[in-house]
């Protein structure tokens, strides 16, 4: 180590230490990020062979594209734009339910290792191939509002398209709790960021708890809002559930990548969207309490 | 304290000073509604009740499926039967198992996602700790590219995956998710990365300071000191990539389609397949579903198992490494 620190100056000996501690993890991403990556965007302009001998390629343009966008609407836009109803509709509910539990298990009261013991459940398994096959035995439904007929009075009442958005969604509304554990999680180490001493200032002077909750907790959660919005976009569109992944598959390697890479830019603008109405509310906020 | 004493002395004040008659009624108000509103009879009741209906929402497939799995033929088909069957049938759970192969299945998922887990938690640690505290060249252009890889599906990348590792000849083996691992990627490696970001840039500096006046070197502080004291996030780090590489049944489904031997994820879809198989040649179509929740107890019996024994873990290490930002 001696020569080392003869030869290089401090500054530069710590970038040094600093590309070593970080080179297997960018090793990593050139080997199994960034390589696929570039080689799924040049197959996507490629018909795609393979042969015994190897892999071979012939340039297409734009067609895959032009064919997924234009022309074959079954590959993308029966299956997305239903999805993308229905996520539209899923985000604000997991959002504000994760909230609201959150907020619940925070509070002290017997009982709540048990209750927070539950809720944590669904960290552990829905990520996996049971929770599919739960879904197939209809255990993911609300079986009160089918009870209550509230099919038949959606369907009178709602255009076809959004009625069998919000259909869908109640026979997998069970699902939508289950996918909220993650977020649950972040709001409570997020709770436990605001100084509990905030709180008994606004209880000394008088505020109730619905106040305290709408000036106190949500600003202070609103970090947390954004990262559970990001959070839960992600994980929606890599959902195992979700009818485009299963169209990314080893039969056409050309048009599957043009489909990943149109599905991708499509999370992207929506995770745009997402931090681009944060800022706008974040702005807003701010500049009410200015005044 | 100070505070709290005269908020105590406030509050007595203000009992004294209404009419008898007004007493009782502020009594009443409060033991209803509470002199703070978490502490009222009223909202405990509304609280309860809102936790235990989700609680049910969350616990009922759990207990569906362990119920069904115990039905025989006759629990089955009796329509008044819906919960408790009349007798305990093991027959379904015993299928199962030996349709998966359950022990060899068992002991592939097992060494897969122990070895992903060891790896991850060490490897995106160094990540981790780099992001959060060295520095290096382009340190901006790879904190943009970790976030890259945190958002983007992994079914961009996973068809020239398939291509790389089939050029290597490691298809059908579990090295496509074992040797990313190493390097810190692999299931949800970014999102462990930030993690470790998160929880090393929370530390106090001052550690680090100390062992460089003393003349450490970067490698002797990062294993002998900075390890050490982030075992809390560690061990949440380990436990997730446990038990999310268990559950995961992407990746094995698309790198070992082929492979004579499976993980339990892969197992149970194959089990279902068949299962449906058999159903369209006019096979047992009742016994399908008590067997197939069987299988999916299987997989997760484990997993319960694991969290029922570190559920404080779990729990508390993730509120307290501060698992975000």
């Amino acid at each position: 180590m001696n020569w080392l620190r003869r030869r290089f100056s401090p500054a530069s000996l710590r970038s040094l230490e600093g590309s070593l501690f970080i080179a297997p993890w960018v090793l990593g991403f050139l080997a199994f990020v960034a390589f696929p990556l570039g080689y799924s965007l040049y197959m996507s302009f490629h018909q795609v062979q393979i042969t015994v001998t190897g892999i071979k390629t012939m340039p297409v343009g734009f067609n895959y594209y032009r064919e997924i966008l234009m022309s074959d609407g079954g590959l993308l836009y029966d299956d997305l734009v239903p999805f993308l109803r229905q996520a539209a509709i899923i985000i604000p509910i997991i959002l504000i339910y994760s909230l609201l539990l959150a907020v619940l298990l925070n509070l002290k009261f017997p009982g709540r290792t048990l209750f927070r013991v539950v809720f944590f459940l669904p960290v552990i398994f829905a990520s996996g191939q049971v929770i599919q096959e739960l879904t197939a035995q209809g255990e993911g439904g609300l079986a009160f509002l089918k009870e209550m007929k509230a099919d038949t009075f959606l369907q009178t009442y709602l255009p076809h398209a959004w009625s069998s958005t919000l259909l869908g969604l109640i026979s997998s509304f069970v699902l939508v709790l289950w996918y909220s554990g993650v977020q649950i999680l972040i709001f409570l180490a997020g709770r436990q960021t605001i100084p509990s001493s905030v709180y008994e200032a606004a209880k000394i002077d008088g505020a109730d708890p619905w106040s305290i909750f709408w000036k106190i907790t949500l600003p202070g959660l609103t970090p947390f809002l954004f990262l559970n919005l990001i959070y839960t976009v992600v994980d929606l569109f890599t959902f195992p559930s979700n009818p485009i992944i299963a169209k990314v598959n080893t039969e056409n390697y050309g048009v599957s990548s043009a489909l990943a890479w149109i599905y991708f830019l499509i999370v992207l603008l929506f995770l745009g969207l997402a931090a681009l109405l944060f800022s706008r509310i974040n702005k807003s906020a701010s500049g009410g309490r200015q005044q | 304290m100070a505070r709290l004493m005269i908020r105590e002395r406030l509050e007595k004040i203000s009992f004294t000073l209404p009419a008898p008659q007004g007493r009782l009624k502020r009594g009443a108000k409060t033991l209803l509604l509470g002199r703070e509103a978490d502490k009222g009879l009223l909202f405990r009741i509304f609280m309860y009740l809102i936790l235990a209906d989700t609680a049910f929402i969350y616990l009922k497939p759990v207990l569906y499926m362990m119920t069904t799995m115990v039905k025989d033929a006759d629990s089955l088909l009796d329509p008044s039967v819906i919960w408790v069957p009349r007798s305990l049938y093991l027959g379904h759970i015993r299928e199962a198992a030996a349709l998966m192969q359950y022990a060899q299945s068992f002991g592939i998922s097992l060494a897969l996602s122990l070895s992903i887990a060891i790896l991850q938690t060490v490897s995106c640690a160094v990540a981790g700790y780099a992001f959060a505290r060295l520095s290096f060249p382009l340190k901006k252009l790879w904190f943009a590219a970790l976030l890259f890889t945190f958002i983007m599906p992994p079914q961009v990348t996973i068809l020239p995956s398939i291509l790389m590792f089939k050029e290597l000849g490691w298809l059908n083996t579990v090295l496509p998710m074992v040797v990313p691992a190493v390097f810190g990627h692999g299931l949800k490696g970014a999102l462990f990365v930030l993690i470790f970001r998160q929880f090393f840039s929370t530390l106090p500096k001052e550690l680090e300071e100390a062992a460089r006046i003393d003349g450490a070197s970067m490698f002797r502080l990062f294993f002998r000191v900075m390890l050490p004291i982030s075992r809390s996030a560690m061990v949440v780090v380990f436990l997730f990539s446990l038990v999310w590489s268990w559950n995961d049944a992407y990746y094995p489904a698309m790198y070992m389609l082929g492979a004579e031997h499976v993980p339990l994820s892969v197992s149970l879809s194959r089990l279902s397949a068949s299962l449906a198989g058999e159903a369209e040649g006019g096979g047992m179509s009742v016994f399908a579903e008590p067997i197939k929740m069987a299988g999916s107890f299987l997989i997760i019996l484990p997993v319960l198992l694991i969290y029922g024994f570190t559920q404080r873990w779990f729990v508390e290490g993730v509120e307290r490494t501060g698992l975000v930002e």
